[in-house]
């Protein structure tokens, strides 16, 4: 047997607990720390981390120089809304501008209340082992927020949440969303920082989000990916939807050196529903992985899925995507559908759709294919008069822009349609 | 469907067909595995030194080898030591020379086995290499392969007289070391078929082989190899029928195909061993590595399964296609029932340019069983142009069941194409009501739309195979309905 391989030193010296925390979060975070020392770094051998776990490389370059508070202000990329700014997993509470009409509340994780404090304390996340990232997450944070959108209320502009991370060393945000009773809200998660050029990882934002819907609640989640290539992201979304409920994510990935998003969605009340979609460029030697999770745990749930990804020069894209159908989820409908794009010869795409299904009254699919742009097509352009990259381009954008006409928010589509444009077109020159 | 209930516990009762026990005084090793037992193994079938020493040396890359947890499967821990390595028919001991000489007891297992040796064989154009345990019994139309060349007997038989080929391709497409179950079957392989087809030969019969596990405890670890030379073409059948037993039987075979320029090989199998009984007691365990290289151009492999059998099922027929323009097909029906459990699929690896595959995979689960299709499509950086299309359709019977598909897709080159497509859906009640109305009743229909299913792999298999294989369907799910 090989030796177990330990994560960073880095990443696994604690700073002080927070001692505001309420008892039952300081527990599990004990708890958390303790296993610190027995957790490992996942390797080739974790099926979960079997495309990604060289990349893990990158975290060696990371110092554990904890990070100083950056004095950047946050820039705004034209996403327009309510603006919550993290910087290094710090809330920093006079940046950003909050709703006044109190259909929102922000609340940080010392000041919750007993009943809240349970909500969040009682998760699921924290009977898993198989997320080591999200255990860590759960040593480290030092505050937390929960968001509560309240009951029947719909919130009138998207809460776009700022990841910010600058300097050097690794964050840990976190945060717990609560859509009660027929709320409606659209969140906006942005995660940005040094866009600089330095040639190794040195910061890392390790992300946990947990959303909790309750009956009859709908929110759509829009989660753009656009910090520079120096900055390696882990991040898990966590989501329980109950009742009635409805969730709409909508994921924009541009790669870095090590990114990855497991996406885990379970659908524990009847007439729950989730529509996910991706897409997912990665140019030079960056790499994205792409985790989703389904679990139809109740009846009477409808999931459907859609990742496009393309992969250019000699970058890795992986894509594990795994609808799970519970013994008792009889009348689910589940569709997954993965389709990828390989613009170059030394990149590579690794793809995995998953059907787990121990009910007989379901229907479920999943398509995928990977392949390149049809020559016909490109010569069609040709004999327009269209340059060749162009050409190329418009192609390109083409396979991923239909996802992306599905954003709600216009603002944001404007931006992931340039960002792509932007992306794309320097892969084919 | 509920109005079938009765009928369906009856059916659910049927004993396995094939269950019995021929009464055969066996020569059979004490159980545990170690290197005296593998020198004794080997000096029993007075192999060359050589020969041993390749199995020691896979018994000693064994030793530091981990068992394999990824499967979807559930079994408790297989004890190695508990297992006898060797067994064989004691009466076999002065090898007959024609049927008459075979044990009469033996001659009669096949019958009712239904076997098409003897006289059924001339009948059938089959010729049979029939396993019986781990020694080979006769072997029949050894003269009409021996006219055009092909070579087809067992391989302890080709290490004596084809020492040059078996050294040459034995363990080039499953090397000693690829897995647990591969490593331990080339440290104790007993018995198992060689086929070679000399360059330009169309292989004049249809070659077969039954394997057959009978005294009790004993693992059988058979191991074949076939050649396609230059331009020929052969197709293989395997088949399989177990007697019924309580204890778990072990099975680890291992099966390497080689196929040279323009050589084409079909190998398709109908596998249907004793599953256990209703409440999941007993059954064979079967692990099984089975791959071919497409090492020439333009050659091409052709798997085609009908998995019924074994309590668990672990087994995936692949193909390296390296050779430019080669093909790899793989047609695969696997059914589960009670608490059966199967994790089984096919890789298809594609190396060289313009190689194609194609997948079509059929799981029918029902009972307590679970049914998992494992598949690899991977394109190496050289593989320009190549192409794969696969479909696995999966057919729930019952709400206790689950069918699984964990494909892995892994490209590397932007001119390859893949297609992968997945579906899952139960017998349709109005499929089923469609039959009732029209007077047939439920246990046929199910049968039917079950056949339906599967048509796109029978239309693959040989006539007589096709044939048994929709009988072992029916067979195999009556009772599942309901």
């Amino acid at each position: 047997m090989n030796a177990v391989k330990k994560f960073p030193e880095a990443l696994l010296c604690t700073a002080p607990q927070n001692s505001r925390l309420c008892e039952a979060l300081q527990k599990l975070q004990q708890n958390a720390r303790a296993q610190l020392d027995t957790l490992a770094l996942p390797t080739r051998k974790n099926e979960d981390w079997r495309y990604s776990a060289a990349a893990l490389s990158h975290l060696d370059t990371l110092s554990n120089n904890s990070t100083g508070q950056g004095a950047a202000e946050a820039a705004s990329d034209g996403v327009s809304g309510y603006r919550l700014v993290l910087r290094n997993g710090l809330w920093q509470k006079d940046a950003g501008e909050l709703p006044e009409n109190h259909l929102v509340e922000v609340i940080s994780f010392e000041q919750l209340n007993e009943s809240d404090a349970a909500l969040v304390s009682q998760s699921t996340l924290y009977q898993r082992s198989d997320l080591p990232f999200a255990q860590l997450n759960t040593a480290h944070f030092s505050e937390g927020l929960f968001i509560r959108i309240k009951k029947n209320q719909r919130l009138d502009q998207p809460l776009v949440i700022q990841y910010d991370s600058e300097d050097q060393g690794a964050s840990y945000p976190k945060l717990f969303v609560l859509a009660e009773s027929g709320a409606q809200a659209t969140l906006i998660e942005e995660f940005t920082g040094a866009s600089g050029e330095t040639p190794a990882c040195t910061v890392l934002t390790n992300s946990v989000t947990e959303l909790r819907l309750q009956p009859q609640s709908q929110l759509t989640l829009i989660r753009l990916d656009l910090a520079g290539e120096s900055v390696a992201h882990t991040g898990l979304t966590l989501a329980q939807l109950q009742r009635d409920s409805r969730l709409e994510t909508h994921c924009a990935g541009f790669g870095g050196k090590l990114r990855r998003h497991d996406l885990k969605v379970a659908l524990a009340e009847p007439g729950a529903e989730c529509k996910l979609n991706g897409v997912c460029v990665t140019l030079g030697q960056q790499h994205y992985d792409n985790h989703t999770e389904i679990e139809h745990i109740a009846s009477h749930c409808n999931s459907e899925e859609n990742y496009r990804c393309i992969a250019a020069d000699s970058s890795r894209i992986v894509f594990n995507g795994r609808i799970h159908i519970h013994r008792d989820a009889q009348k689910s409908n589940g569709a997954m559908n993965n389709r990828n794009l390989l613009l170059s010869n030394d990149a590579e795409i690794d793809t995995k759709p998953e059907l787990e299904i121990y009910a007989d009254d379901v229907k479920c699919a999943h398509g995928t294919t990977i392949g390149q742009l049809n020559e016909e097509e490109l010569f069609y352009l040709l004999t327009r008069g269209i340059p060749k990259d162009q050409a190329a381009t418009m192609l390109t954008l083409g396979f991923v822009v239909e996802l992306v006409y599905q954003i709600p928010d216009e603002n944001v589509r404007t931006l992931v349609e340039q960002k792509l444009e932007a992306f794309i077109h320097a892969a084919h020159v | 469907m509920s109005n079938s209930g009765n009928s369906v516990n009856e059916l659910i009762k049927r004993e396995y067909e094939h269950g019995f026990v021929t009464d055969i005084e066996s020569d059979t090793f004490e159980p545990g595995l170690n290197e005296d037992v593998i020198r004794r193994l080997s000096a029993k079938k007075n192999e060359p030194e050589w020969m041993l020493e390749w199995r020691l040396k896979a018994y000693r890359l064994w030793l530091e080898m981990d068992e394999p947890e990824w499967a979807h499967l559930h079994y408790p821990k297989i004890d190695y030591n508990s297992i006898s390595y060797f067994s064989a028919p004691k009466s076999n001991a002065d090898a007959p020379k024609s049927l008459d000489e075979v044990d009469p007891e033996l001659l009669r297992t096949y019958e009712k086995l239904g076997i098409p040796l003897h006289e059924r064989a001339r009948l059938a154009g089959v010729a049979v290499d029939a396993v019986f345990d781990s020694v080979s019994v006769t072997t029949t139309f050894k003269e009409q392969l021996a006219e055009a060349g092909v070579i087809f007997c067992p391989l302890s038989e080709a290490v004596h007289k084809h020492p040059e080929l078996v050294k040459k391709y034995l363990g080039t497409v499953v090397p000693q070391r690829d897995n647990f179950f591969a490593a331990m079957n080339s440290a104790v392989f007993s018995e198992g078929s060689f086929v070679y087809i000399p360059e330009g030969v169309r292989c004049p019969l249809e070659l077969s082989t039954y394997f057959r596990i009978n005294a009790a405890n004993t693992g059988q670890f058979e191991r074949t190899l076939i050649i396609a030379d230059k331009g020929s073409h052969v197709s293989y059948l395997e088949g399989c029928t177990a007697p019924m037993r309580d204890e778990n039987q072990l099975h680890a075979a291992v099966v390497e195909l080689v196929a040279l320029d323009d050589a084409q090989i079909k190998y398709s199998t109908v596998q249907n061993w004793y599953p256990g009984d209703e409440n999941g007691v007993g059954g064979i365990y079967n692990f099984v590595t089975k791959r071919g290289a497409c090492i020439g151009r333009n050659s091409k492999i052709s798997w085609t399964q009908v998995e019924t059998g074994s309590a668990i099922t672990w087994k995936y027929p692949s193909c390296v296609l390296r050779g430019e323009n080669s093909v790899g097909e793989f047609y695969s029906v696997a059914l589960t029932n009670n608490y059966q459990q199967a994790d089984t699929g096919t890789k298809m690896v594609h190396l060289g340019k313009n190689t194609r595959s194609t997948i079509i995979s059929k799981g029918i689960s029902a009972g307590k069983s679970n049914n998992a299709y494992r598949g690899l499509v991977r394109f190496g950086p050289g593989a320009h142009n190549a192409r794969n299309y696969t479909q696995c359709d999966s057919l729930l019977i019952g709400s206790e069941c689950g069918a699984h598909t964990f494909p892995y897709i892994e490209s590397k080159n932007n001119s390859a194409i893949v297609e992968h497509e997945a579906t899952t859906s139960k017998v349709s009640d109005e499929q089923l009501f469609l039959c009732q109305q029209r007077g047939i009743d439920t246990e046929r229909a199910v049968s039917m739309i079950v056949n339906g299913f599967c048509k796109e792999v029978f239309k693959e298999l040989p006539m007589e195979f096709a044939v048994e294989a929709t009988k072992l369907l029916e067979v195999s799910l009556e009772g599942s309905v309901g």
